[in-house]
Order: structure tokens, then sequence, then C-alpha cells
């Protein structure tokens, strides 16, 4: 007595349906979904890069949508940090010696290799919480606040949007506004600009003074940014997003755990001296972004232009390509390209003869450089409604040498290597 | 010439621009868009996760969203 | 005959003005009628609920095995000679026999007389075999003949339009008033069997509680529907209770005793309402499997054991 004709059976009463109504048959557009009191967005994630940081994040979102379809969201995200990272140094053909952030120890790095801080170890916990208001039928508002905290590092944010749809919900423009307040207490004190990093000697009594002469307190920067957008539905199939973004930072902008070089003619480390950032950052981004449904998947491309007043251009171009294999089962491949030009203070090493620069930074990040990510998610839902993805990236950045020299020693070693990451996640929805 | 070429192709994408007065859809033609994957924010943590990562290794962020500061990281 | 038929007394209307839309109740087919109706005007709502009153009861009076005058006693009264029936008859029974075949019989308007044995109303009064067994012999809709325009029943055979009935007249309602007012977009729900004439204004979906009969009356769980229909089928009230054993109220027609474990409850959307209740209940009468049932018919449900 079992009906075994898979899926049959529905079609065919769609049929006998519209036969019984008297209807043309029905379009199947019936498009319901539960409000379920909570649905639950969880993720793991592990980020590694060879020789380098490796990241295991953790994220819990919680999403209750109300009888009003007002939204209520609590994200938790939890993540370890480790590994070794670049201290911005050069590479030498002797063994170097680097001070630990705290002053109270030294490690050292092999001729010709990169320096490497490999101290990083650190936790982080981040709660955001929003809630979401329709109101008068056509406008929505909503409004957030963020905490973070980190051994060193301490942000607070609270943000605003509000959005307005037009013609039939075919338009929708947006305007928000957030405010992040981050403050910073270094491991260590806070370096003071372009000075020397002094290595402590291993005579330890003499450490604690002459150690800490340079570094001294903690200090923070602010963040504001405005944002507008418009959304425009463009036919069936097609939906298209533009956004205005202008951030401006206030601030302690400085990576403090981040150095520079001070070479003779001769490519030679003669001095190790803390970076120095401007204390402020302003940038401008435009964002557009195009989805397209195909018949079983969805296209998903964006580009990203900005340009702040620190020199540094870039363009990224983000594109998502969902297949599905059945109803309830995709593959989506991921592809992410991004280039940025070198900030106006960005130099690899100082020149010992050259006069010392207002700013200057050898943090590859803020060099000229080029990325790409490739990747392949698969998801499936189960039976009971569950969902679940994992998700494979291979990210590289591949650092440019933005017209620098590379006098003698330095000439023949590598100042711009790549950095090559995994990326590997798990999603589970409930 | 080849200025005249991507004059005549801009001329061209203006002149379709102005053809479509009616962009958009009536409601009952949003089957297609009101798939959860047609969201503009599908998969909202993987944005997340993403946007961490390169704000930590790139020097801009943001765009899609604010973009923020919330991390030691950069 | 559906000409002889008495013009139906038109139930109490009543309409209330809510946020953004009209309420409309009546009640027919034994049940609480709802209409959400999205207009700010208070003639349009009275018209559209009057509208949907007039129809609903058009379709309790024809089609009610409890009306002496109506067309389904006038079949059952019969006692095996041929009737003459008209087109929309012809269309019900053409649906149910289209049930019958697709789901191996499992689904059978002339399973109604199983009743006489089975009293589901909470009590533990379980019939014996002895009862049961003999009324088996007048179970078969393969032995009944369906034409355009007669129908044969077998002497002692009888028909119960009831498990089509409801989700017919919902979506006939929902059907006139998008006929007669496009453009206001509509909820009809009869009792929990609703459907959606249109969709709304400014596209938002209507938000409709649906009974939950494991947790408190109160608490329901909210769905969000913006075109297409809803049907549930459940014991929530419907059941027997003997020695800790529950028997609920869908009947097996083959054996004539009650489906082994199905779910509590299965609410299914689909395109219109009586289709979501026809997948609804082939889901009960998989008894157990009904769940699996549901996954591989690939329809949007809920289920509560």
């Amino acid at each position: 007595m079992q009906l075994n004709h898979k899926g049959s059976i529905a079609t065919a009463l769609a049929g006998a349906t519209c036969a019984l109504l008297g209807q043309s048959p029905a379009h199947a557009d019936t498009d319901s979904s539960v409000l379920k009191d909570w649905k639950f967005d969880t993720a793991i994630l592990y980020y590694g890069e060879t020789d380098r940081v490796s990241l295991a994040e953790s994220v819990i979102s919680a999403t209750k949508t109300n009888n009003d379809d007002s939204i209520f969201n609590v994200k938790l995200v939890l993540d370890t940090l480790t590994g070794a990272s670049a201290n911005g140094a050069v590479p030498q053909p002797a063994v170097q010696t680097f001070s630990r952030p705290s002053g109270k120890d030294s490690y050292q790095v092999a001729a010709g290799e990169t320096p490497l801080d490999d101290t990083f170890r650190d936790t982080r916990v981040q709660v955001a919480s929003s809630w979401m208001q329709p109101f008068a039928e056509t406008w929505r508002g909503t409004a957030g606040i963020n905490v973070s905290r980190e051994y060193d590092y301490m942000s607070l944010g609270v943000n605003g949007l509000l959005e307005k749809d037009l013609f039939q919900r075919n338009t929708t423009l947006s305007a928000g506004l957030s405010y992040q307040f981050d403050s910073i207490d270094p491991v260590g004190g806070k370096p003071t600009p372009l000075s020397s990093m002094l290595i402590p000697s291993d005579n330890s009594d003499a450490d604690e003074d002459t150690g800490q002469y340079s570094k001294n307190g903690s200090d923070n920067k602010t963040t504001m940014d405005l944002l507008f957008g418009v959304t425009q539905v463009i036919n069936r199939r097609m939906l298209m997003q533009f956004n205005y973004g202008l951030s401006v930072v206030d601030g302690y902008t400085t990576d403090p755990y981040k150095v520079l070089s001070v070479i003779d003619a001769n490519g030679v480390t003669q001095d190790i001296i803390y970076e120095n950032r401007p204390d402020t950052r302003t940038r401008h981004s435009f964002f557009w972004q195009t989805k397209y449904a195909l018949d079983s998947g969805v296209a998903d491309v964006s580009y990203r232009f900005a340009t702040d007043d620190w020199d540094i251009n870039s363009h990224t171009i983000d594109s998502r390509l969902r297949f599905n294999l059945s109803d309830r089962s995709y593959i989506q491949p991921h592809f992410r390209y991004y280039q940025q030009s070198a900030a106006d203070f960005y130099q690899p090493f100082v020149n010992q003869s050259a006069p010392l620069p207002m700013y200057a930074s050898a943090d590859y990040r803020v060099g000229e450089m080029t990325a790409y990510t490739v990747g392949l998610k698969y998801g499936r839902e189960l039976d009971n409604g569950h969902e679940w993805a994992v998700r494979a990236e291979y990210y590289q950045q591949d650092p440019k040498n933005a017209g620098f020299d590379q006098p003698g020693v330095l000439a023949d070693l590598d100042l711009y290597p790549s950095v090559k990451a995994v990326i590997l996640q798990f999603n589970y929805h409930f | 010439m080849k200025r005249k070429a991507l004059y005549v192709s801009v001329l061209i994408a203006l002149s379709q621009l102005g053809g479509c007065a009616s962009l958009g859809v009536q409601p009952w033609e949003r089957d297609l868009l009101a798939k959860d994957e047609m969201e503009l924010g599908a998969e909202g943590i993987d944005l997340g996760l993403d946007d961490h990562i390169y704000f930590s290794k790139e020097a801009t962020s943001g765009g899609r969203s604010f973009a923020g500061g919330g991390c030691g990281c950069n | 005959m559906a000409e002889h038929l008495q013009p139906a007394a038109l139930p109490p209307v009543k309409i209330s003005p809510k946020e953004g839309f009209f309420l409309g109740e009546f009640d027919a087919m034994a049940s609480p009628c709802e209409l959400l109706i999205e207009t700010q005007e208070t003639h349009i709502a009275r018209s559209i609920t009057a509208l949907a009153a007039r129809e609903a009861t058009r379709i309790e009076h024809k089609f009610s095995r409890y009306r002496p005058d109506s067309v389904v006693s006038h079949i059952n009264c019969a006692n095996g000679a041929t009737v003459e029936i008209d087109e929309e008859t012809y269309r019900l029974l053409n649906f149910a026999d289209t049930c019958f075949s697709l789901s191996n019989g499992l689904f059978d308007v002339t399973a109604g007389v199983l009743r006489k044995a089975w009293r589901f109303d909470g009590s533990d009064n379980v019939p014996e075999e002895s009862t049961v067994t003999p009324l088996l012999a007048n179970i078969g809709w393969q032995r009944t003949q369906l034409t355009e325009n007669h129908f044969t029943l077998p002497p002692g055979m009888e028909i119960d339009l009831g498990g089509i009935g409801k989700e017919y007249a919902v979506d006939k309602v929902a059907g006139s008033i998008k006929a007669r007012h496009p453009g206001i977009s509509t909820v009809v729900n009869f009792g929990g069997d609703i459907q959606v004439t249109e969709r709304r204004r400014l596209d938002k979906p209507w938000l409709i509680g649906i009974e939950n009969p494991v947790l408190a009356s109160d608490a329901s769980t909210i769905v969000k529907i913006y075109q297409g229909g809803l049907a549930t089928s459940g014991d929530a009230r419907r059941f027997l209770l003997k020695n800790g054993k529950r028997y609920s109220h869908i009947l097996n027609p083959f054996t004539g005793y009650p489906v082994e474990n199905p779910p509590r409850s299965v609410t299914v959307a689909a395109d219109n309402c009586t289709q979501a209740g026809l997948i609804a209940t082939l889901s009960m009468l998989q008894g157990a499997q009904a769940k699996s049932f549901l996954t591989s018919q690939r329809v949007t449900h809920w289920i509560y054991d």
C-alpha cells in the first residue's frame, strides 16, 4: 500500500486540482516559510598560512523574526590566533635579533629569512546585536551595537541604518551611520614612533629601565562610517545594488608591533625602528553588486573601488556562482581578485643616509599587492530542514615592489614574499 | 578610431537603458527573486568571516557594509 | 438535484477593521470562517465577506452528507439507482477518483460507512472486530460508475465528500473573490484550511498561525505566506484512547482500523488549498511513514508527532 511514485503525487494532484477548480495550471510560486521562534547559523573556520599565522574562529548567530516582521539578531564570535607574522624588517644575509613586544625577551631570525615575530597568540570575543523594525509600510530602521575584546584591544560600536522601499519594492534606498571606538593597550606599551627597537641584553638586570623608555601607555582611534545605497530590481531574474561609503578614521592607526629596518648603502641593517602612520585616514568606497537567478543557480558578482588619502587605491572583484545539483544541494565556486597600490608613506626600509620621514611603514599590507582567492563550497539541506555546508579556499597574497631599489646585500633577497593560506569552513543552519 | 567605437557603444548602452523605462517587476513576478539565495546578504556568516580575514590582511575594508574597526588585526 | 435545492440562508457575517486590513467572519461547514481582506474600505470588506459566505453556504448545502436535500444525500439514498449529476458534482467525483488511484485505494470517499462503528469522541470506545469487518463489504470506490452526467453507487454503499469539501470551498471562495475583486489580496481561512487569493500590495507576506497540537493551544507556529494555500490534517480532538493506545481518526479502508502511528498533525503548503489538503491527508494515511512521504513529495510542510 506504499505510495511509491516519488514526487509524482504532488504533481499529479496539482493537475487534478486545476481540473477541479476550473483554473489554468497554477504557477508553482507558492512561497511560504516558517518563522520558527529562533533560527541559528553556526560556523567554524580554520585559516592557516604556510609557516605563519593560523586562526580558528567560531560563530553562532541567532535570529528571531517577530510577528510584526521585526527581526532581532545576536551574534557571538570567538577566535584564537597563533603563529608568526612579518614584523616589517627586511631579511639579511646574517642572523638578526629582535626584541619581543614585551621588551623583556628576544628572538632570532635566520639568515635570508623574512623576519617573523612568533609572539602572536590572542583570543578575541565579539558580541554584536541588532534590531530591525519595519514601519509605515515601506520603511525599515535597524539599530545595532557591537563589543569586541582581545588581550590588547577593545572595541565598541553603534550603528544605524534606514531603508525606504519605492515603486512596489523594486527600488530600495538606504542610508547608514556607524561609529566605532577602538582602544589599544599594546603589550609592553605603545612604542615612540620611529624610535629604535632596543634589544634586551643577556644581562637581564639592565632590562627594566632601558627596555621600556621608548614605550608607554595605550591609545585609541575612532571610525565614522557613512553609507548610502540603492538597490534596484532590474527584472524577474536580476537585482543590483550600488553603495557609496565614506569612512573617516581619527586616532592611532599605527601597528605598535611593526618595525622598519634602517639600512646603509650596502643594504646592511644598522637599526630597527618602530613604524608611524598618519593619525587620520579618509576613504571613499564604491561598491556594485549584481545577482542573477539562473534556471538552477545564482550568479553573484561584485566590484569595489576604494580610494583614500593615504594614496591607497584598491580594486576588488568577487564572484560566486551557485549551481544547484538537486533541490537540496549545490556547489558554488568562488573567485576573488584584489589589487591595491601602496600608501604614500610605505617603504620597505629606511635609508640611513636619507632624512627620517614623518610617517613610515614597511607593513606589506599597506604596500602594493595583488591577492586572489579561489574556493569551492558544497551545501546540502537535510530532511529536517537543517542545512550544512563546507567550504575550502586558497588565498594568496603577492606583495609587489612599488619601485624601490634593493641596494647591496638586499639585491639577492626576497623582500616581497608571497603569503599563502588555506581556508576551511563548516556551516550548520537550524 | 578606437575612441569612436567606445563612444558609439556607450551611446547604445545609454539608449538601451532609456528604452527599458519600466525597470522592476510586478509582485507576482517575484518567484525567483524571493529565493533565499537571491538575497544580497545571503550567506551572511561567510561574508562576515571573509570580511574579518580580508580586513586583517588587506588595506581596504567595507563597501558592502560598514568598514568599521573592531579588530586589532590591522 | 442542484436545481431543486432551496436557496441557502446566509449565515450572519461580521466585519471589523484591523491594522491594515479588515477581518470578516461567519460560520459555515461546522467551522469558524475568517477572511483577512487587504482594504481600508468598509463596503468592499462587507461585499467580499458576503460573497464568501454565500459561496461557502452554497457548497455546504449542495455537498453536505448531513443535509437531506444535498446532492450527496440524493446519491446515498438512490439505493443502487443511477443518478443524474451536474458538472460541478462530476468534477468533484472525478477528483475523488483521481485521489483514489493516486493513493492506491487508501483515499476512498466510500470509506465513510466505517463511521457506523467508530466514534472519535476522545473516549475508550474501540469497536469490536465483529462490528468493523462486515462494513468492509460496503467500501470500494472501484465498484462505482462515473460518467460526465451519471453516477451509480451500489446499494449499501455511501459517499462522503468531507475529506475534500472544505478545501474545495476555500478554493472556490478564493477564486470568486479574485474574479470579482481583483487587486485586493484576501486570506480565506475556513477552520485552518487557507488560501491566499493573490499577493498583497507592496508584496508583504500574510502572517498566519498554525495550531500546534502538542503545545498549549495558544502557542502556534507563525507561517509567512505570500501566495498559495495551506491545509492541516490532524487529530487534535478526534481520537480514541484505550489501554494507553491512541486510535487516530484516520481509518484504513482496507482493514477498517485506524492507521498505525500517524503524526498528530501535518500542515502542507501548496499552490492551492485542495492540493495542500489532499497531500496532508495522504501523508496521514501513510502512518509512521508520513514524514518520508512528505519529504519525497518535495512540498513545504510542518509535522507534529
